[in-house]
């Protein structure tokens, strides 16, 4: 009895390692391969696109990078991200503070608000931002798809800051106001150290959005000069398609700096962009 | 006089500090309003105009709606294929996540490098991702090539992306490479809130493993489930960046679905209104389940 036990349980756990490292191997494989081509010749891959550099070539990198004008899209998507960071953060800082800690009458409507919006599809407005942003004359700049990331990015992350805010004593804020300080005063020395964390998580959130983000980009920015990597990666790979070794390497430039930042951060991107989930 | 002027001082005092909640608040408000809710709204009424998205819009009621319902055959296929797009990610990616977070949640060494890895797909942006698998499919220089050398001709002559029987499925494997590792953070990050006390009166009662994950992983998950599949569901209506970049909607329709339809609407043939009157239909299937789903979890107390 016990015997047969025991290789039921060692038939259960090898099948349960089996799986586990194939759907390991599943998540991971195609990525690997598609480090590795970027490194093998375009008569390699088309050969066989998947195994090892017979011999490792450099120079898709440095062919893909100034065929594919990777300079001038990562500084476009440096840019857009830098500036939608910032103004996300200064939005949602001030906003989430006046939501957790101070009473005023329209607190509730405001945070209501903000519940709802999330739910909007941005189906449901990208067609009259459109034209509305072509009637202005900012189709074809940074600054109609930087206004629209910012509009996007503010329920969710306004949510997620307000919780985390209210999570902090009223104690610190109020002991502030005693020694002299204004709201503004009290929020930037004291809330805003105490927050930095959940700060650096919205920044991170919030740049990978803008880096990946693809239908908005494509639709507001159509100026080979002004896209972002995601489009003009896009773009490339449509124009370069007989170049299958370039596509790879393309792809490997296109996710490094998001992949560089998930090394890292891996935690952070977790707990974040699974936050309200359950908590909503 | 004197005091008059102090309490004119004070009462401006009162209004400021009352005002002040406003100015942090205000900022955030208007800049939302203005881009997304108040284009949103215009949205709802021009569904109910003939536009081209630049010129004069005339009015022309229902006709729009009427056109989706009647006359138009792409709708129908678009809305079919969501619908299919439904029943494969409320199924493939539900199971493989749950399985998995059941399998590394009692892990002692790894469970991180696991889950990391394992969500690194979802991270990616979906250019990347649809392109890195399109060029996988290519019929001629993509894996057909391996399964030729394995001697499995039927596979190797199949047009994953070009077939209009089988496209959809290859953009849908495709999105599910992506999607599964966050629902099995999700799963995950339930297994471990669940009161461990529970299983181990599950295990004096006798339970092995099997009947743990029934009686008491499962119910003790149920909202974040909940969750998941209305959010599904939801998505599954939404979806556009996978089916657009790898196939647009083509071969000949085959992977149309309701988001492509839009946009081409929209931006290729210039029907604004009645690209507008599809995304009304589009949004309010999306809205009432988000707030069903918010329903849900509400009544289970989980919201503050």
């Amino acid at each position: 009895m016990s015997k047969r036990v025991k290789l039921s349980t060692i038939v259960l756990t090898t099948i349960k390692y089996i799986y586990l490292y194939a759907m390991l191997a599943f998540a991971s494989v195609p990525l690997i391969q598609v480090l590795l081509n970027s490194f093998r010749s375009d008569r390699e891959v088309k050969v066989m696109p998947i195994g090892l550099p017979r011999k490792w070539v450099f120079n898709n990198f440095i062919e893909t990078w100034t065929i594919g004008g990777y300079l001038q899209a990562y500084s476009n998507s440096f840019f857009i991200g830098a500036i939608v960071i910032i103004a996300v953060l200064t939005l949602i800082g001030l906003g989430a503070y006046a939501l957790s800690k101070l009473r005023f009458r329209l607190n509730g409507f405001f945070t209501a608000y903000f519940f709802v919006a999330i739910s909007l599809p941005g189906f449901l407005y990208i067609v009259p931002d459109y034209f509305m942003m072509n009637k202005l004359g900012l189709v074809n700049t940074h600054w109609s798809l930087i206004l629209a990331y910012i509009a996007m990015q503010l329920p969710f992350n306004m949510l997620l800051l307000r919780t985390f805010l209210a999570g902090i004593p009223k104690e610190l804020e109020e002991a502030a106001k005693i020694d002299g300080c204004s709201e503004l005063q009290s929020f930037l020395r004291i809330t805003l150290p105490v927050a930095k964390t959940m700060f650096l998580t919205i920044a991170l959130l919030v740049f990978v959005f803008t880096w990946n983000e693809y239908l908005w980009a494509n639709t507001f920015i159509t100026k080979e000069s002004l896209k972002t990597v995601a489009t003009r990666f896009v773009k490339f790979t449509g124009e370069y398609g007989s170049n299958m070794a370039r596509i790879y390497t393309a792809s490997v430039l296109t996710i490094t700096p998001i992949i560089v930042l998930y090394l890292f951060f891996s935690r952070k991107f977790i707990e974040g962009m699974t936050s309200g989930s359950v908590k909503g | 006089m004197q005091r008059k002027e102090n309490v004119l001082w004070d009462r401006r005092k009162i209004l400021q500090a009352k005002m002040i909640p406003y100015f942090f608040i205000l900022p955030a408000f208007i800049v939302h309003v203005s881009i997304v809710t108040g284009p949103a709204i215009s949205t709802l009424v021009m569904s109910l105009f003939d536009w081209n998205g630049m010129g004069g819009a005339s009015f022309i009621g229902l006709d729009n709606f009427i056109e989706i319902f009647t006359k138009d055959d792409v709708v129908g296929r678009a809305v079919t294929n969501n619908l299919k797009w439904l029943m494969i990610f409320i199924t493939v990616p539900i199971f493989l996540g749950f399985i998995i977070a059941i399998l590394i949640s009692n892990l002692k060494w790894g469970q991180m490098l696991f889950r990391s890895i394992f969500f690194l797909p979802y991270v990616i942006s979906a250019a990347v991702a649809g392109k890195i698998w399109t060029a996988y499919m290519n019929p001629y220089y993509g894996l057909n090539i391996v399964f030729e050398k394995f001697g499995w001709l039927k596979l190797a002559s199949t047009q994953w992306l070009g077939n209009p029987k089988i496209s959809l499925y290859s953009v849908a494997f495709v999105d599910n490479w992506h999607w599964w590792g966050f629902v099995m953070v999700l799963f995950l990050g339930a297994l471990q809130q669940v009161d461990q006390s529970l299983y181990e009166a599950a295990k004096i009662d006798g339970a092995n493993r099997f009947q743990e994950v029934i009686h008491v992983a499962i119910p003790g998950i149920q909202q974040t489930i909940a969750f998941v599949l209305i959010m599904t569901i939801m998505w599954s209506f939404l979806t556009f960046d996978y089916v657009f970049i790898m196939t647009n909607g083509g071969p000949a329709n085959a992977t149309e679905i309701m988001s492509t339809w839009i946009y081409k609407n929209a931006f290729t043939k210039y029907r604004a209104g009645y690209a507008n009157a599809l995304c009304v239909i589009q949004s309010g299937i999306c809205i009432v389940l988000y707030f069903l789903q918010k329903y849900i979890s509400d009544k289970g107390g989980m919201n503050e």
